[in-house]
């Protein structure tokens, strides 16, 4: 691919990702010109209020409820896609991701415990969801990679993959358990498992955003790293990148980035699994481009997946989980299939 | 520069595969490592290579290798594993750029001029210059293998490890591979003497390419001197239990 070419695709992206974007807050039961949502956007950033012609209760639809929302599912998205794009590379198996390697459903699992027990550390205040997230989630890879360790010596990423998968079944199975054992919770929680954006906040994203920003930095100061990485841990050694330092600090990075957004959102699957493979499909394998790109279009994605879970049955929200999965799932298989018929 | 072997033993796990080796590899030699199936060849470069701890000690330089950063490693000794699987399809050109990782250290993938420069030479010695954007999932298995090579040319190390880098290639490649290694070694490419190490299953391949062979039976050498008294019929059916009189070739 040439430079040209790539900066074009990268253009035409990011034109994309807008347009989506600002499409994901201007649709809904209340509708809005670009103009007056600039203006309140403006408004808001200058300090200068609500702008002349807009209604206070627009304001307050479009920049409490309407942007918070659909940046959080941007930044989810995103820091979902990057999360999964660094597994796959680090364990050479393009069915790695968060999801499947349990970090998502330990991490949601976390934030069930603490909403049901209302556990509280005053230090943490309003970082008590998103630490519980990270910390389960990382609990639950650690957990998986010594399992691993111990079944297989050589540590081989397909049993890694395996015992990620077995153990985030379990860990469903035991929030399927809490839900049914505190039937207080249990709607919260069952909508917990299939990921939701109702209610998210400025609040939510600006913890979401430094963590996207710590996250994207230091999975770009990786990327030639997870280029060699993806031939495997052997050859890495060899080239000298030292594998299993490089795989403790990436996955530290991909639970931090997991284990909040999950905190916050509940488990959606599948985006992190596709967006990096269409991403390489249209940019290559070179992480350099992979990261980047993959948060671009796992936002856009995720961001177009809730501004549909919220209005196609309109009033009612289909889980952003099950859209993710329903859209994902046809358009994946069509990219992946027709370029290797391409290719063939 | 060179590399000692002292009192070293190795293994995976409880099982040891070589036991009590004692070696000495100097700057600009070409060595044979032969020896059948299991024997422990493999484990011996990966050893050397610092890929795996060990008993006894293993120095390059005067310093032990598994003291050394990765990093620091990989500028003395590039290897070249027996297998090379490809999981996401770089280009030929990105591959090759990947061995300049530990000689120029970019962190974000820009590697320098002269790494690129270096790269590219690399990739005209082995005769893979003209596919540098096809990739690797469009590539045969001995247009692959010559791109591998590419790479760890590429590391631009002054130890070469090679593990079977006569897989896959046909028979007019083998023989070009053989004239490659000896204008490696004499350093035509990187402009200072290199030394070889390398395995292979073809003989004949051995024989051009090297001088010194040191055969390995049940994790022990057996044998460390000239290619020819090495490949000699009594010491190869020593080697390999079979009496290669009746295998054509030898």
């Amino acid at each position: 691919m040439t430079k040209k070419g790539t900066g074009l695709k990268i253009a035409i992206s990011a034109v994309l990702c807008l347009f989506i974007l600002v499409l994901a807050i201007r649709q809904g039961s209340v509708y809005i010109s670009l103009k007056d949502l600039f203006g309140i956007i403006g408004g808001h950033i200058t300090g200068k209020g609500t702008p002349d012609g807009v209604e206070p209760m627009m304001d307050s639809i479009f920049w409490t409820i309407r942007m918070p929302r659909a940046v959080m599912a941007f930044l989810v998205g995103g820091a979902l896609s990057m999360s999964g794009a660094c597994m796959q590379a680090l364990l050479q198996n393009p069915l790695a991701s968060s999801y499947t390697l349990g970090v998502s459903s330990g991490a949601s699992l976390g934030a069930a415990l603490v909403l049901i027990l209302e556990i509280s550390i005053p230090v943490l205040s309003g970082f008590m969801l998103p630490f519980a997230g990270f910390v389960f989630g990382l609990a639950t890879v650690v957990i998986a990679l010594m399992l691993t360790s111990a079944i297989d010596r050589s540590v081989s990423n397909t049993t890694v993959v395996l015992i990620g998968m077995v153990l985030s079944l379990f860990v469903n199975g035991m929030m399927n358990l809490l839900s049914t054992l505190n039937a207080d919770h249990s709607k919260q929680l069952i909508l917990w498992m299939m990921g939701s954006f109702s209610a998210r906040g400025w609040k939510h994203c600006a913890i979401l955003f430094p963590v996207c920003v710590i996250g994207f930095v230091c999975l770009m100061l990786m990327s030639r790293k997870m280029d060699i990485m993806s031939f495997g841990d052997l050859q890495a050694q060899a080239m000298g990148v030292d594998a299993k330092k490089t795989k403790i600090v990436a996955i530290l990075v991909c639970s931090l980035l997991t284990g909040v957004s999950v905190a916050f959102t509940g488990v959606i699957g599948f985006i992190d699994l596709a967006a990096p493979h269409v991403v390489r499909k249209i940019f290559g394998p070179s992480h350099k481009l992979v990261i980047p790109m993959s948060f671009i279009y796992g936002g856009a994605f995720m961001a177009l997946c809730d501004l549909i879970s919220r209005t196609l049955l309109s009033p009612r929200e289909i889980p952003v989980g099950a859209v993710t999965a329903l859209i994902g799932a046809p358009f994946f298989a069509y990219v992946f299939f027709a370029s290797r018929r391409k290719r063939a | 520069m060179k590399i000692v072997v002292k009192g070293m033993s190795a293994g995976y796990g409880s099982s040891e595969i070589l036991k009590d080796i004692d070696l000495e590899i100097g700057s600009g030699e070409k060595v044979f490592i032969g020896g059948s199936n299991g024997s422990g060849k493999t484990t011996l470069l990966k050893v050397m290579s610092g890929l795996i701890s060990h008993k006894g000690t293993v120095t390059v330089d005067g310093k032990e290798i598994s003291k050394m950063k990765r990093k620091e490693a990989a500028k003395l000794i590039s290897l070249m594993p027996q297998t090379s699987e490809v999981y996401f399809p770089y280009t030929v050109r990105e591959t090759v750029m990947l061995g300049t990782y530990a000689s120029s250290g970019s962190i974000l993938g820009g590697a320098p001029a002269s790494a690129v420069e270096y790269a590219v030479k690399c990739m005209e010695d082995c005769g893979v210059e003209d596919l540098q954007d096809r990739h690797l999932d469009e590539l045969s298995g001995g247009q692959l293998q010559r791109v591998l090579l590419a790479r760890t040319f590429a590391q631009k190390s002054p130890f070469l490890f090679l593990d079977e880098p006569g897989n896959n290639l046909d028979i007019k490649y083998r023989a070009e591979l053989c004239d490659k290694l000896n204008v490696w070694a004499a350093g035509e490419t990187s402009g200072i003497p290199n030394t070889l190490v390398a395995i292979f299953h073809d003989l004949e391949q051995a024989r051009r390419c090297c001088t010194r062979a040191v055969m390995l039976k049940d994790g022990k050498v057996i044998f460390d001197g000239c290619i020819a008294d090495g490949l000699k019929p009594e010491m190869l059916i020593k080697v390999y239990d079979f009496d290669v009189t009746s295998y054509s070739g030898v």
